[in-house]
């Protein structure tokens, strides 16, 4: 059931990665091409994955069953043709935008539907269950708010777009994919860290205050104040401060030390949420377009991309291997999971994608053109190496289970 | 009286393997104590590295199942999950905190 989200998933960042030779990064964000690409990586790579991992992970994080976990056999095909219309509709043919919109919006709804119906069975309140709650309440509303502006652009719905799009991000993006990070984090990074006894604060006061940065910026832009907006980006800014510092805290109590591919990609990850805050803050200051760009770039491409990567070399063998050697254990020898990767093609993926991610992003910031071309061409590369290794993990031991 | 040893019970549960750091539950101090009854009934009290361990429920099942198959004269096996103490990697044999990078 879960192995099409990640298969799609893997399949879109290909695509993404190839469609990046397409993109002048000198357009700026509101070009139609750009917001193409944005929607391609976000709903068919990002939020594909995020599902998929979700259907693994929110009874391992409430620790009660799904409501209905066969929803998830309609999220993934709803998902995917609306996230195509949507796409097609950025790139040439603004009409079909809100029949995707609408489509995803409904994907969307059947996924709140199954994860409040779960979580309203979990006994246990911990941060990650109040994580997802404010998290999920906020993609709903960051969805409504895409949704309307596909009816702006599509169908002749009056709306300022250019409003509108602030929140439309902060929703989705701090308000959904941050807080879902945050939340999930906090539970994986200290299991595959073998990390104890470390202060939680930091992530409580980081979601307290990214949740109320992420209203904030909601009622600025309902009620026009344009200060609000700004003292909203300044709270997101802290919040997102916090919660490195609460990274650190369980970097520095982790007993598993060893450097494998997971553990380097939440390296390059971290470090490009660092830049990515960093360049935020000049941008916010100079008003400065390529730099503007290039934060979010390695926000997305460096800091959510990295960390659904390198989780991936660690769920995809798990399922595999729950799938195909539970029940086998005790009766013969069963592969530990490090073995259920393929170690060499993983390092090429990091590599190649880690310099095209840094490559490009200079190439943006710089507004040299074939800068970001040449590293796009190295993510390209790289993304093929993940979409093969994810292939190589699925088929595991296939033979084995016949 | 029942001639079952605690030895014999933790022997039998370090044939149980944690698949995600390769080592077994004994050597990795997720085992605290094995209370044997005059009647062979055992209880194991154990813990796991962290409280969202998807493995939770089959882990307990294998160190049920261990016991059962391995230990001679057992009669029921109880496990039971305790969160106090909390489980650190000082609880850990060396060669794991070794492995881990942890020594």
């Amino acid at each position: 059931m879960i192995a099409p989200f990640f298969v799609l998933g893997t399949l879109i960042y290909f695509v993404a990665a190839l469609s990046l030779l397409g993109i002048d990064p000198g357009l700026g964000h509101f070009d139609p091409y750009i917001a193409g690409w944005v929607h391609l990586f976000l709903l068919g790579f990002v939020m594909m994955i995020i599902f998929g991992a979700m259907a693994q992970l929110i009874p391992v994080v409430v620790e009660v069953g799904h409501y209905s976990v066969d929803l998830y056999y309609v999220i993934w095909p709803l998902l995917l043709s609306g996230m195509l219309l949507m796409v097609g509709g950025f790139w040439s043919a603004p009409a079909i935008l809100p029949y995707g919109g609408l489509l995803v919006l409904v994907s969307m709804l059947i996924y709140l539907f199954d994860t409040i119906m779960t979580l309203k069975k979990a006994e246990n309140i911990t941060l990650t269950v109040k994580t997802a709650v404010a998290a999920n309440i906020f993609l709903t509303t960051g969805i409504v708010v895409g949704f309307t502006m596909t009816l702006a652009i599509g169908a002749g719905v009056e709306l300022d777009i250019s409003r509108w799009l602030g929140t439309h991000a902060v929703l989705v993006l701090g308000g959904y994919v941050l807080l879902t990070i945050m939340g999930l984090s906090l539970i994986l990074l200290p299991m595959f860290g073998l990390a104890h006894g470390f202060d939680q604060k930091p992530i409580e006061r980081s979601f307290n205050i990214m949740s109320v940065a992420v209203v904030l910026h909601l009622l600025s832009t309902i009620l026009n104040i344009s200060w609000g907006a700004m003292l909203a980006m300044a709270l997101i800014f802290a919040a997102i401060t916090l919660y490195i510092y609460q990274v650190y805290l369980i970097y520095g109590v982790r007993a598993r030390k060893e450097n494998d591919i997971w553990a380097r990609s939440m390296f390059f990850g971290y470090g490009s949420l660092v830049a990515s805050v960093i360049l935020g803050f000049v941008a916010a200051i100079s008003g400065s377009e390529n730099i503007l760009l290039s934060a979010a770039w390695f926000f997305m491409m460096g800091f959510v991309g990295f960390l659904i990567t390198g989780h991936l070399y660690k769920i995809i063998p798990f399922l595999v291997w729950f799938e195909r050697y539970a029940p086998l254990v005790g009766k013969k020898r069963v592969p530990m999971l490090n073995e259920m990767y393929p170690a060499r093609m993983a390092d090429w993926e990091f590599g190649f994608t880690a310099i095209g991610v840094v490559i490009a992003g200079l190439g943006i910031l710089s507004g040299y053109k074939d800068l970001f071309k040449g590293g796009s061409l190295l993510i390209v590369v790289g993304a093929g190496y993940m979409l093969a290794s994810v292939f190589w993990m699925l088929r595991f031991g296939k033979n084995e289970g016949e | 009286m029942c001639a079952i040893s605690k030895e014999q019970v933790f022997d039998a549960i370090r044939n149980v393997i944690d698949p995600e750091v390769g080592f077994n539950l004994v050597e990795m101090g997720l085992i605290y104590d094995a209370v044997i009854d005059d009647e062979c009934n055992v209880k194991v009290v154990m813990t796991l590295s962290t409280r969202g361990c998807p493995l939770h429920q089959m882990l307990t099942q294998w160190v049920k199942d261990a016991v059962e198959m391995r230990v001679e004269g057992v009669k029921d096996v109880e496990v039971e999950v305790v969160w106090e103490p909390e489980w650190n990697i000082s609880m850990a044999d060396d060669n794991v905190k070794k492995a881990l990078g942890a020594l």
